[in-house]
């Protein structure tokens, strides 16, 4: 298939994989046991007033026209009403992503880096125990609980380095004016810590991932090959395995977006952090349908972007696919 | 014969197995390439001719134990191990590997892999390599202005013919061809075999050809050397093993190569050979054979020189073992 | 009329293979044993099922084993730990050590059960894409790309703050989540299974799809997907914890996540009662490791797919010849 036939394929793909997200949302909290209108939502509630508020949410209409009305919101970015505050949801969301975005940024930033260090090395030093520690230090992290490492890194690390462990910036910090470079350190201060917990952990599985998708790139008769031609053992893990392993580890990378956003969730909770997880954990327990709704399809979308863009990646990196 | 450029001087190969065993992969082999000779390496599957030739490189992984010597222009390039063999890999000694599809890394362009050993081993580089790239492919038949491309975008033939253009890069003495037709179709496999022809005599390269195609070893080699579990069981002219065997392995494994024209049956080699985790008495083949007698069994049969560089390990050979056993 | 044809066919001598490419399915018995030898020889597989052997030992036993009850208050809210409780207590006054023994209940039952939903759908899933191919197939791989993109945890969470808090629905949501890994390995294995000589014979001599699919494939695929299982009871169990952590959990159950969260809720930390916050963790991480560690362990045996490796930094020996050869 040529080059343009792929990013078409692609897109398509991306675009219904959204559309199925949609729907998926739409499904589940429309579909849930009683709807917005019963339960602890409306306890005291006149019969007129549950009436009045079904007909303005549309929910005396058929579940199909439902669907469509949905469908026409979300085109307009109306994503509904907030049922804690009354206010739209999608103006609520932008601001705690801004928030999320450089902090899982910064960890998962961390932990490719390190992971692929780590995760060469001990394929390249297969057996010796370079990288059985690797291995056992990767599983190690892999295993742990995100928010209870998040814990643990408040209880132990925070007062060690003195490090906040709240918020994401210091209160009293605005009241003095300072500049922004005073700004941005407390922001990094702030940013430390949770960031840490996701790179950790993700470290752990990225190691693993690197280790894997190199041993299988050094079975390939091309390494082999290269050996024959008397390129030295470091040469060839640079210039040939890594490059080919570069694909697998790109898809596998992309497709652990999906449990970092949830990480988020967790991290943002135990660090009172406000960002989208934060966001959405509050309407968890507020039981804000439209808020959790909202959430869940910001960060649906965001990763299945994520992975449209490494699609893209991999129709650069891999000259195959333009055949 | 000539002083040979290429000795493999009673190799073993062994490979670590669990639980403590061992594969005795290549058993004692030995033969000798001239210059310019194309020398054809036979047997079935699983006997050890694709181990030897690595060996020779030293190219097997760390479960691997050699014992023996490989002789290079009269230096033992195996006498401290991979430290003594590297040096020479592509430079002195160059192989083609079986499924020279998969030789080739799919992202980088078949040119920068033609240069890669120039570079490496400081013969060439930059504009001079692609130079030599381009009279390489040149050489083998591919026009230089592939060199930008891709391996996917080669037919099966034509990589084959890159490979080749590839192992020359460094214009070594020795050339090892491991099945270097299987897996093309006929005319291809033709012009394969006439370029490696060519190539021999034009640069006065040797060559050890390893298959398991009789006819191709018929047509295309001056001696061979038949394999069996590890052991070299049959050595010398190709014609003399084809008219006059010294072995009964090799008898039959002629007499199975069906005959486009003939009408009679093919005959059959019934079983498999034996396993090589563990010590065989007597000779390996003896299972298998049709004209096994008594000492077969429980006497392993050394290499018997049978005339003009013809040797055999069969103990049919040895007029003192029949008498005895009659 | 059995399908399975005895072993020792004669054929023409075949220079391309020593062998003969009739492979007869391995009987169950030798796969169960493979699994045990696997636990046995790899030091993270023995070290995997023993840890997890304890855990459910302590689960099933604890009554017995707990030396006070799980609901019962023997002291202050966050008492620390001395010589008749060694962790201290939590912030209802109930013994930790006796909570943990409880919790691992949970944490197994759910990791069992939602594993398991997970192979039922994944396996089944697999088996059918992989063994009819064609339009089948490719449905149900274009499903399971959807699922594979979506963000399971939010969408786990989602579900879960509508459905409902009981233990039966937190494994169904699990388990129904995360069942697109396993479909895609046992579609994989199920393709080159079917390629099979004895498979395409069975067939030849008229066994019907189901008979295929039951008596040649399954036994085959069963092995992975054991291994598949236990990774995914890994999975599970963390589920569950983040479930309870988001107030999610069964409330009635007492579980290690719930311990955490409670730990989190009732201000451990600023009441420095660390043990009642890294104990919960300590014991979930070591059983997540547990089944990671004999899932993979068990997984690299069983997949075919990771091959010899060309490169490694250590080298093949030199053996000096006895005897044989003179001087150089």
């Amino acid at each position: 298939m040529t080059g343009s036939d792929y990013i078409i394929k692609r897109t398509a793909f991306a675009v219904v994989t959204v559309f199925v997200a949609i729907t998926l949302n739409f499904i589940i909290f429309r579909a849930a046991p009683g709807d917005a209108v019963t339960g602890e939502r409306c306890r005291n509630c006149t019969k007129e007033f549950k009436a009045n508020l079904r007909k303005e949410l549309g929910l005396d209409k058929s579940k199909w026209e439902q669907y469509v009305i949905y469908i026409k919101q979300l085109a307009h970015g109306d994503l509904g009403y907030s049922f804690e505050d009354k206010q739209p949801v999608a103006p609520q969301l932008w601001g705690p992503l801004k928030n999320t975005l450089p902090m899982l940024a910064l960890g998962t930033a961390f932990s490719i880096v390190f992971g692929i260090l780590t995760g060469v090395v001990a394929a390249w030093r297969r057996g010796t125990f370079w990288d059985r520690s690797s291995v056992l230090v990767g599983l190690g992290f892999y295993s742990l609980p995100t928010q209870w490492l998040g814990l643990m890194l408040i209880f132990f690390v925070a007062p060690m380095l003195s490090l906040p462990s709240s918020g994401i910036s210091d209160p009293f910090l605005e009241f003095t004016d300072p500049g922004w470079w005073p700004a941005l350190v407390d922001r990094l201060k702030h940013m430390v810590l949770p960031s840490a917990t996701i790179g950790l952990v993700i470290y752990g599985e990225y190691t693993l991932i690197v280790r894997s998708a190199m041993l299988e790139t050094l079975g390939e008769d091309y390494i082999l090959t290269a050996r024959a031609k008397g390129l030295a053992t470091w040469t060839i893990v640079r210039k040939h395995a890594l490059r080919n392993s570069m694909l697998p580890i790109t898809t596998l990378i992309f497709l652990s977006l999906g449990y970092i956003v949830g990480g988020a969730i967790l991290i943002e909770s135990v660090f009172n952090y406000p960002g989208i997880g934060l966001l959405t954990y509050d309407a968890v327990f507020a039981k804000d349908y439209p808020i959790m709704q909202g959430a869940f399809l910001v960060l649906t979308v965001s990763v299945i972007f994520a992975n449209y863009v490494a699609d893209l990646l991999y129709f650069r990196l891999d000259p195959r696919i333009t055949e | 014969m000539t002083a040979p450029v290429l000795e493999a001087r009673d190799l073993h190969v062994w490979f670590d197995l669990p639980d403590d065993r061992e594969l005795h992969a290549v058993q004692g082999v030995s033969f000798g390439l001239a210059p310019g000779e194309r020398f054809g390496l036979v047997g079935e599957s699983g006997c050890g001719k694709t181990t030897t030739i690595l060996g020779l490189m030293g190219l097997l992984p760390p479960t691997a134990s050699v014992a023996g010597q490989v002789v290079l222009e009269g230096e033992n390039i195996m006498a401290r191990g991979e430290s003594s063999v590297a040096p020479h890999r592509w430079k002195d000694i160059a192989m083609i590997f079986q499924g020279a599809m998969n030789a080739f890394n799919p992202v980088k362009t078949i040119g920068d892999q033609i240069a890669e050993p120039m570079e490496v081993h400081g013969i060439s580089e930059g504009d001079a390599a692609r130079q030599r790239v381009g009279e390489l492919l040149e050489m083998v038949g591919i026009s230089r202005d592939r060199a930008d491309r891709y391996p996917h975008e080669f037919s099966g033939g034509m990589r084959q013919r890159a490979a080749i253009a590839m192992a020359l890069a460094c214009e070594p003495k020795v050339l090892l061809a491991d099945e270097p037709t299987t897996a093309l179709d006929v005319m291809v496999q033709a012009q394969i075999l006439q370029l490696l022809v060519s190539l021999t005599h034009d640069l006065g390269l040797a060559m050890v050809l390893v298959t398991h195609d009789l006819p191709l070893v018929a047509q295309v080699c001056n001696r061979a050397a038949v394999m069996y579990a590890g052991e070299i069981v049959e050595q010398g002219e190709t014609e003399t093993l084809y008219h006059d065997p010294g072995h009964p392995y090799t008898r039959l494994l002629f007499a199975a190569t069906p005959d486009l024209y003939d009408e009679s049956n093919v005959t059959s080699i019934p079983g498999g050979p034996p396993r090589l985790d563990r010590e065989i008495a007597g000779c390996p083949f003896a299972p298998r054979c049709d004209r096994t007698f008594d000492p077969c069994p429980t006497v392993h049969p050394e290499l018997r020189d049978l005339g003009a560089g013809h040797t055999a390990a069969c103990h049919l050979n040895d007029p003192a073992m029949r008498a005895a056993a009659s | 009329m059995s399908a399975e044809l005895p072993a020792a066919v004669s054929q023409p001598a075949d220079l391309v293979r020593a062998g003969d490419g009739y492979d007869a399915p391995p009987p169950a018995r030798r796969t169960r044993l493979r699994i045990w030898k696997v636990i046995r020889e790899q030091p993270m597989a023995t070290f995997g099922a023993v840890v997890l052997l304890l855990v459910i030992l302590v689960a099933i036993f604890a009554p017995a084993l707990a030396p006070y009850g799980p609901r019962e208050k023997v002291g202050d809210v966050y008492q620390p730990p001395d010589s008749s409780h060694w962790l201290g207590l939590d912030d209802g006054g109930v013994d930790m050590v006796t909570l943990l023994m409880y919790g691992a209940r949970v944490s197994l039952i759910v990791g069992f059960a939602a594993a398991a939903v997970a192979m039922l759908v994944g396996g089944a899933v697999g088996v059918l894409s992989g063994y009819f191919g064609g339009k089948t197939d490719t449905l149900l791989m274009r499903i399971t790309d959807y699922f594979l993109v979506i963000p399971d945890v939010p969408l786990m969470i989602v579900v879960a703050a509508i459905w409902g808090k009981s233990l039966k629905n937190i494994i169904l949501i699990i388990g129904l989540i995360y069942w697109t890994s396993t479909a895609r390995l046992i579609r994989s294995q199920v393709k080159s299974i079917r390629e099979r000589v004895y498979v395409k014979r069975a067939r030849a001599l008229g066994a019907g799809n189901s008979r295929l699919i039951f008596k040649h494939v399954m036994p085959q695929v069963a092995p992975l997907l054991i291994a598949n299982t236990v990774l995914m009871m890994a999975i599970a169990i963390f589920a569950e914890t983040a479930l309870a952590f988001l107030g999610l959990g069964d409330p009635q159950k007492i579980s290690w996540g719930l311990l955490i969260e409670n730990a989190f809720a009732r201000q451990a930390i600023s009441l420095d009662a660390w043990w009642a916050i890294v104990p919960p963790g300590v014991c979930v991480a070591v059983l997540i490791l547990a089944c990671t560690m004999l899932g993979t362990a068990l997984e690299d045996s069983l997949n075919p797919r990771l091959r010899v490796g060309h490169l490694s930094v250590r080298r093949f020996r030199l053996r000096p010849l006895v005897g044989r050869m003179d001087a150089e």
